[in-house]
């Protein structure tokens, strides 16, 4: 994933997450039966889309400054010196 | 409830808004920033929004909203009405939620049972009765199940004493707290709605 893909597909899921929030207040303000059911499953699932968009996004971010890499290696155990014997 | 879902829903999109007309730079700030307007505010929003839904689905009002329900609205309302239905929902405590109060399921997940099978309704609103006329309608719907005496017993717990005083109460106790006997509909106290049900047989007392 480029930083350019990953941005424009943020920019996305932020453009899907403001279609979720409308949906989300749509229900609250005008609470009849399809505002309600459109809100609970459409509204919610187009959030949770954007949200795991986003998530991608930065550990994808993470994965290339290599902190996941440079962790493992920190808590990688000590090698044991060559010739000893515990 | 429905206000913290407006604010959360607010402060999440000015935050998304503003990410998308502006285009900042991906820098630590922002995707703090991105996490609060993707994630937090976006959950807050969805969670008190859906406890505000629910809450609202057991008014009365939202049972009244499909117009074949028009005609059970209007008899619940109406502060003359004598029907079991109309007396519940006079009560101060629960009048508001009447129709969800009776017709709720139990058990742990009563709410959550009950809307699913609500869903059922949206359903076959759509597909079959938008388009009937309320008359037709108010003759065609039935329950899915016989009334449980368990609805009423939630209330009238069958132990108190005035309750007892009544002779039929306690001489078919056993039966009514097993079901064998009910307590509306077929049972002493008749349809909760009697305008929507064929009209009893000549003779046949209803307790009041």
């Amino acid at each position: 994933m480029t930083m350019h893909f990953g941005y424009r597909a943020l920019r996305w899921a932020a453009l899907s997450g403001l279609v979720s929030l409308g949906l989300m207040v749509w229900g609250v303000l005008d609470p009849h039966p399809i505002a309600l059911v459109i809100a609970m499953s459409a509204g919610q699932a187009l959030g949770t889309l954007s949200f795991l968009v986003f998530l991608l996004v930065v550990l994808d971010d993470l994965r290339k400054a290599q902190v996941f890499s440079r962790t493992a290696r920190r808590s990688d155990p000590p090698r044991p010196e060559p010739g000893r014997q515990d | 409830m429905a206000s913290i879902a407006i604010v959360c829903s607010l402060v999440a999109a000015a935050l998304l808004a503003w990410f998308y007309l502006r285009r900042p730079e991906l820098t630590g700030q922002v995707k703090f920033l991105l996490l609060l307007g993707f994630g937090v505010f976006p959950i807050g929003a969805a969670t008190t929004g859906n406890v505000a839904g629910f809450e609202h689905t057991k008014h009365r009002s939202f049972c009244g909203s499909c117009h074949v329900m028009t005609p059970y609205l209007l008899d619940s309302d109406d502060p003359a009405s004598h029907t079991l239905a109309a007396a519940h929902a006079r009560n101060e405590a629960f009048g508001r939620d009447s129709c969800y109060e009776c017709h709720q399921d139990y058990g742990a997940f009563s709410t959550v049972m009950t809307k699913i099978g609500g869903m059922k309704h949206v359903y076959h609103y759509y597909t079959h009765y938008r388009n009937v006329d309320v008359r037709t309608a108010v003759f065609e719907i039935d329950l899915y199940k016989p009334m449980a005496n368990a609805s009423c017993m939630r209330c009238h717990s069958t132990q108190v004493g005035s309750w007892l005083a009544v002779g039929d109460h306690r001489s078919a106790l056993e039966a009514l707290r097993s079901g064998e006997v009910g307590c509306a509909s077929v049972g002493c106290h008749g349809p909760s709605h009697p305008f929507s049900k064929p009209k009893r047989k000549p003779g046949a007392e209803v307790a009041p």
